[in-house]
């Protein structure tokens, strides 16, 4: 129920930069994901809406607010931390009970939300247990119930599935989806999952050191990079890469022995060219325009295959539907479409064309 | 390999023997402060283990100032200095923890004074009679020689070091984001130290102050130096204990000396489940 922004933000940490420059705006009942490596300064984006830490440059403002200043028990935000941070001294319920009591909050209103709570996150058999007593994933939902238990402008979510095993969590992100739009609630969620990202967000910003690379829906970043990093940071497996030369709209890789045709940019120069694994198609060896190739190795996943095909000294992957059957040492054939391929800088990375 | 019967055996037997040499002297002194004063006076004949007459007559007499079969009598009993100990001890040791337990919190959590947590133990780095004599003169000019406040404040300053630097330990241990999970949540900075770090440091606390107020409690230099009459404590009236006709009092020394070692005791066992730290920990994900 609320805008949050940061007007060029930055926050140094012993003179290194852990925000630098950074301008973000999450708009109304968003599900805003903020994506990134490690260290890049997700943790500390959250931090500063808080109210935890405060900028060394910029603004940052709730619903058209400047809060910059302000502290954080003002802001009415909700927060679940990256390592739970749940009360160690207190029971789980009196954890998820503490927002409500420190404000002072009548007792039976207390009561009535925490089994609300609880039993929407299906822990309300848990509640006399102090947190030591609890497995990873219940404590996770402790600290999830302990920031929904409350109504504040918006929730602020640090990797919290982190703790949770693969299957368990692609179960709660989808709960946690439909419990956002059920709230409709602005929701900034950091994740170093890129599945989780494009899965559940409305928007993602793509951090790198400190800068957002790019903000736009799964579907912008995912089609659209603006940069190689982005576009190897999402999809799995990642896209393939080969670095070669481009003048007047012919590829040319020399390692590889590959050539190929890119219509629509006129650069000329050292580029990356890239392309996702489900845009390579295997054929038979010797097919009319295919290169030749070997499979390296094949790793099966049930509904769909990745095949590592080496091209002379070069490892791309290809990613196939169903169960398709090849032995490593085979032979085959690849083709690649120059109008599918991604084409970036080679110096900045930046992108100077997408698909066509 | 399960071990056998006989290694079994000989395990306790070791066991009960560096048990029983550990504990020798506290059952000598138990056994001597029961027996009446021709078993335990240094012309005693034979040594003997347990009282042959048990008596309460040492402890009659430090409590009354005298008893049967002692000519001479006491004319300044125990119970006075049993009081000066307590007090000034538990004062010393009141005021050490709050003010280490406070400032350790600071050093702790804010970026302040870093040096401060090295200098305050900068007195502890001198032979204590070196400060002790310096100390006397001043609190001789202060006027504070043989009051209980000047002999409880000289047991805050020197015990605060330690207060300090263990609650130091124990807030350090305390992560950053519980604290900022509570701001977040609605808790003003000193609401966070008094409804969530403090009880998370319970134990922390209760270890701090059995080990201070023993601290407090056994000593002996300070209290010689700065106590005359009114506010002598135990360790020093126990080194009085003696007459002219009959030298060493050692039943009643030995009396007073397992009544002395009754408060660390009752603490320890009040404080007990406190020190069984563990609370803290496990909350966290790894
Ligand atoms: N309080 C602090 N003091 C000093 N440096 C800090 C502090 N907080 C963060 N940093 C530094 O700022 C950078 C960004 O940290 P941040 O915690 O925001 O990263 P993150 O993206 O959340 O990483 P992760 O994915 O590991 O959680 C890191 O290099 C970190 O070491
Ligand atoms: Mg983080």
């Amino acid at each position: 129920m609320a805008t949050l922004e940061l007007q060029s933000v930055t926050k140094r940490f012993d003179d290194i930069a852990a925000v630098e420059n950074v301008s973000l705006r999450i708009e109304d009942n968003e599900f805003f994901c903020i994506f990134g490596p490690p260290s890049c300064g997700k943790t500390t984006i959250l931090r500063l809406l808080l109210g935890l830490v405060v900028p060394d440059e910029g603004r940052i403002l709730i619903d058209g607010q400047d809060v910059t200043y302000e502290r954080p028990h003002q802001r009415d935000l909700g927060m679940v931390f990256q390592n739970l941070a749940l009360f160690p001294h207190l029971s789980a319920g009196e954890n998820i009970a503490f927002p409500l009591t420190e404000r002072k909050e009548a007792r039976s209103v207390i009561k009535d939300r925490v089994a609300e709570v609880a039993a929407k996150l299906h822990i309300d058999h848990l509640l006399h247990k102090p947190p030591a007593q609890l497995s990873g994933g219940e404590r996770q939902r402790v600290a999830i119930a302990r920031a929904l238990v409350r109504n504040p402008l918006a929730y602020l979510m640090d990797e919290p599935l982190a703790a949770l095993d693969a299957r368990l969590r692609e179960s709660t992100r989808v709960e946690l989806k439909r419990l956002q739009r059920d709230l409709s609630h602005t929701l900034i969620y950091v994740t170093h999952d890129q599945e989780e990202a494009m899965s559940i967000a409305d928007r993602i910003a793509i951090m790198r050191d400190g800068a957002i690379c790019q903000v736009g829906t799964p579907d912008e970043i995912y089609n659209r990079p603006n940069s190689l990093f982005v576009s190897q940071i999402v999809g799995s497996p990642r896209i393939n890469v080969i670095q070669g030369i481009l003048s007047n709209g012919q590829f040319r890789a020399g390692n590889l022995g590959l050539e190929l045709t890119c219509n629509g940019v006129a650069y000329n120069g050292a580029i990356a060219l890239a392309i996702r694994p489900e845009d390579i198609a295997i054929t038979d060896p010797g097919a009319a325009g295919a290169l030749t190739a070997e499979v390296y190795e094949v790793e099966p996943l049930g509904g769909h295959t990745i095949v590592d095909v080496s091209l002379r000294d070069d490892i791309l992957k290809v990613h196939l539907p169903g169960q398709p059957d090849f032995a490593p040492g085979q032979a085959i054939g690849l083709t690649l479409d120059g109008d599918h391929c991604y084409l970036f800088s080679a110096n900045s990375g930046e992108t100077l064309r997408h698909p066509v | 390999m399960r071990p056998s019967p006989a290694q079994i055996a000989l395990r306790y037997v070791l066991i009960i023997l560096a048990t029983a040499i550990v504990l020798i002297p506290i059952l000598w002194m138990i056994s001597l402060a029961f027996k009446p004063y021709n078993e335990w006076q240094t012309a005693a004949t034979g040594v003997h283990w347990w009282p042959k007459n048990p008596t309460l007559g040492n402890f009659e007499y430090i409590f009354t100032g005298q008893t049967e079969g002692l000519v001479v009598s006491l004319d300044f009993t125990a119970v006075r200095p049993i009081f000066a100990s307590l007090l000034t001890a538990s004062l010393g040791t009141i005021l050490a923890v709050i003010v280490g337990t406070l400032g350790a919190y600071a050093v702790s959590r804010f970026k302040v004074a870093n040096n401060l947590p090295l200098s305050v133990l900068q007195l502890r780095l001198f032979p204590p009679l070196a400060v002790m004599i310096p100390v006397m003169i001043m609190w001789a000019y202060l006027g504070m020689i043989d009051t209980w406040w000047g002999l409880s404040l000289i047991y805050t300053i020197v015990t605060l070091p330690f207060s300090f630097w263990l609650m130091k330990t124990f807030f350090d241990e305390v992560p950053l984001e519980i604290e900022e999970a509570a701001l977040v949540e609605g808790c003003s900075r000193f609401r966070v130290f008094w409804k969530v770090t403090l009880p998370m440091v319970k134990a922390g606390i209760a270890s701090t102050i059995l080990f201070v107020f023993i601290l407090n409690w056994s000593d002996y230099l300070m209290a010689l130096l700065l106590t005359r009459k009114d506010w002598v404590t135990i360790p020093v009236y126990m080194n009085a204990l003696a007459t002219a006709m009959s030298g060493q009092l050692y039943g009643m020394k030995a009396a007073l000396g397992l009544i002395a070692a009754i408060p660390p005791v009752i603490l320890g066992l009040s404080i007990q489940r406190y020190l069984v730290r563990g609370l803290t920990f496990g909350a966290l994900k790894q």
